[in-house]
């Protein structure tokens, strides 16, 4: 079982129509849970404070935003990532985003005061917002924020960034931590924004070999990604020891997903989860805060964050998904959308290339585990 | 990009009386390989930390001593840069002497200097790797107007380009690889597509080929 955590005004941090980023994800997710007999039933946050987010974010930074958001001049809206397709501004986005990063916040509380051990904070993983700059659809860094909660009370925290795209936001503003762990697997940044993620940014000072980095190949494939996971993060968390693991759950890495090119499955998600639970068994007396993230394919991610809430909840898996639900959100979901929560097996036809990808993956992990030994043992 | 935006200042110089001793500690403390060297006032040679080292080795048919001076073997014919050349240009003459770095000289003084690893920084930033970006890679016609074609692509969707490069393919083709400040890299690629742009990079997903 875990807290989930929702508010309703999660559904303000909306860029507008024909952004990618859109609270209908959201909706959509917890109309199938409620169709598939779980509603929701989620500790309400409260919204973050100016305060809070300048526990990460520079005081010029939020003042910028604040002033965009009331429609005062635009000067200067670029150098803080504003204003741009990915990062449009719209009124109320200031508290809209403080209002996602209560809801991490939050969910970091509940587990630094002890009050569950396993929670589920149904929006935010805004990794991406840098101290002093939005970028790639993020404006505050919820995950920063909860993470920097930990770390004021001595806690040593490991992040784990699943999204297809690196979590350079996070990595950045604790690179010189020794109490925070990071580690990303995603997209190589050859290919894919936001470029960075590389196996040689290992943070720096205090915090030198404990920023890790698994930058894949385009078109790997789950039992690939599974292998990477395996191959470098338990051994991670066994060296590192931490008290609570951070988990950035973004959808996008899924196969359909319009954004990117890694072809995991729900399958492998539902793996992925599972490995999670186990290591937070393990290693963090099963402390664990997922937040969700990107994904951007509509009629995958409400599947795909639905096999997250029902593994976490320790329920199981329905083979199909309801019929109302299907028909309420055909117009979303789009013509051909499948009828069961996992994906067709096989999910897609066989591809080259297999071959030189899996050579080219393993050659990263293990000259990444090459570089950690020298900091791990 | 000019040499002047690019050199670094201010530069650790010595006199062709300084010893090979004095040379080599000023070559570590500074992290660095190239000392100009300068006799009143005016730039007389180059050494770099390959000199000293061989001309102080057991290997070296005629050794010096660390007491000795190092003007028997710096590089007396100096080529050098002004301030406003272009950066190419520092980097075809560096290639063509074979040579680690350029003494950026004016009105006889020394005012800078570039280094391959400050060319190598250059690279980095005309790449537009140092900020957060996504890729596209284009081919295009060798033809007038079409790299205008592909800007005024994204200046119409208000995507900031970071970075453009571009080099010829030897088959009349240019490859142009831009940097742009979103990471919607994909759609933008299917859009390129149906604006008949040929898209090296993102490839269509291959199962759906």
């Amino acid at each position: 079982m875990a807290s989930v955590i929702y508010h309703p005004e999660y559904r303000r941090y909306d860029f507008g129509e024909d952004h990618p980023f859109t609270p209908a994800r959201l909706a959509c997710l917890m109309d199938l849970l409620a169709s598939l007999g779980y509603p929701i039933s989620a500790v309400e946050p409260p919204v973050a404070s100016r305060e809070e987010i300048l526990t990460v974010h520079g005081e010029a930074y939020v003042a910028a935003v604040e002033a965009l958001d009331r429609g005062e001049s635009e000067a200067g809206a670029m150098e803080h990532g504003l204003g741009t397709p990915d990062n449009p501004i719209f009124p109320g986005m200031d508290l809209a985003a403080r209002w996602l990063v209560g809801g991490t916040l939050h969910g970091a509380r509940l587990i630094a005061d002890g009050a569950d051990t396993r929670v589920l904070q149904l929006g935010g993983g805004l990794h991406h917002a840098a101290r002093a700059k939005a970028a790639g659809f993020c404006l505050y860094n919820d995950l920063a924020v909860a993470i920097q909660e930990f770390v004021s009370r001595g806690w040593y925290v490991a992040y784990l960034d699943i999204d297809l795209h690196h979590g350079d936001g996070v990595q950045s503003l604790f690179y010189e931590s020794d109490h925070v762990l990071t580690v990303s697997l995603h997209e190589s940044g050859y290919y894919l924004y936001p470029g960075t993620g590389h196996i040689h940014e290992l943070g720096s000072g205090s915090g030198r070999g404990m920023k890790i980095n698994i930058p894949l190949e385009p078109f790997t494939e789950g039992d690939d990604y599974l292998e990477a996971f395996d191959a470098v993060v338990p051994q991670a968390l066994s060296w590192f020891s931490p008290r609570v693991l951070v988990v950035q759950a973004g959808a996008d890495g899924h196969f359909a997903d319009p954004m990117g090119d890694l072809a995991l499955t729900t399958r492998t998600y539902q793996a992925l989860y599972t490995r999670i639970l186990d290591l937070a068994a393990r290693h963090t007396e099963g402390r664990v805060l997922f937040t969700l993230g990107g994904g951007y394919a509509p009629a995958v991610v409400p599947r795909v964050w639905a096999l997250l809430y029902l593994t976490l909840m320790d329920l199981p898996v329905p083979e199909r998904l309801p019929e109302d639900w299907m028909v309420k959100w055909a117009h979303v979901l789009g013509p051909g959308a499948i009828a069961t929560l996992h994906d067709p097996d096989p999910p897609y036809p066989a591809f080259a290339g297999g071959e030189e990808r899996r050579r080219r993956n393993r050659n990263t992990v293990s000259r990444l585990l090459d570089s950690l030994s020298r900091y791990w043992f | 990009m000019l040499v002047r935006e690019i050199m670094k200042t201010p530069v650790t110089t010595i006199s062709p009386d300084t010893t090979f001793l004095e040379a080599c500690k000023l070559l570590q403390e500074k992290g660095i390989r190239h000392l100009p060297v300068m006799e009143n006032g005016i730039l007389a040679g180059v050494i770099t930390d390959r000199d000293v080292r061989f001309a102080t080795s057991a290997l070296c048919p005629s050794p010096q001593q660390g007491s000795d001076p190092v003007r028997s073997a710096m590089s007396a014919s100096v080529v050098t840069a002004d301030p406003s050349d272009p950066i190419e240009e520092a980097a075809r003459v560096m290639r063509a002497q074979k040579i680690g770095c350029l003494p950026v000289v004016e009105d006889r003084s020394v005012v800078g200097i570039i280094t391959n690893m400050d060319l190598l920084d250059a690279l980095l930033r005309l790449a537009g790797v140092y900020d957060s970006t996504g890729r596209l890679e284009v081919s295009l016609d060798d033809v007038p107007g079409e790299l205008a074609r592909l800007t005024s692509f994204f200046g119409h969707r208000n995507v900031n380009i970071r970075s453009v490069l571009t080099y010829p393919n030897g088959q009349g083709l240019i490859r142009t690889v831009l940097r742009v400040d979103t990471n919607q890299t994909l759609p933008l690629a299917e859009a390129l597509r149906e604006a008949q742009f040929t898209v090296l990079w993102p490839m269509p997903k291959p199962w759906l080929r």
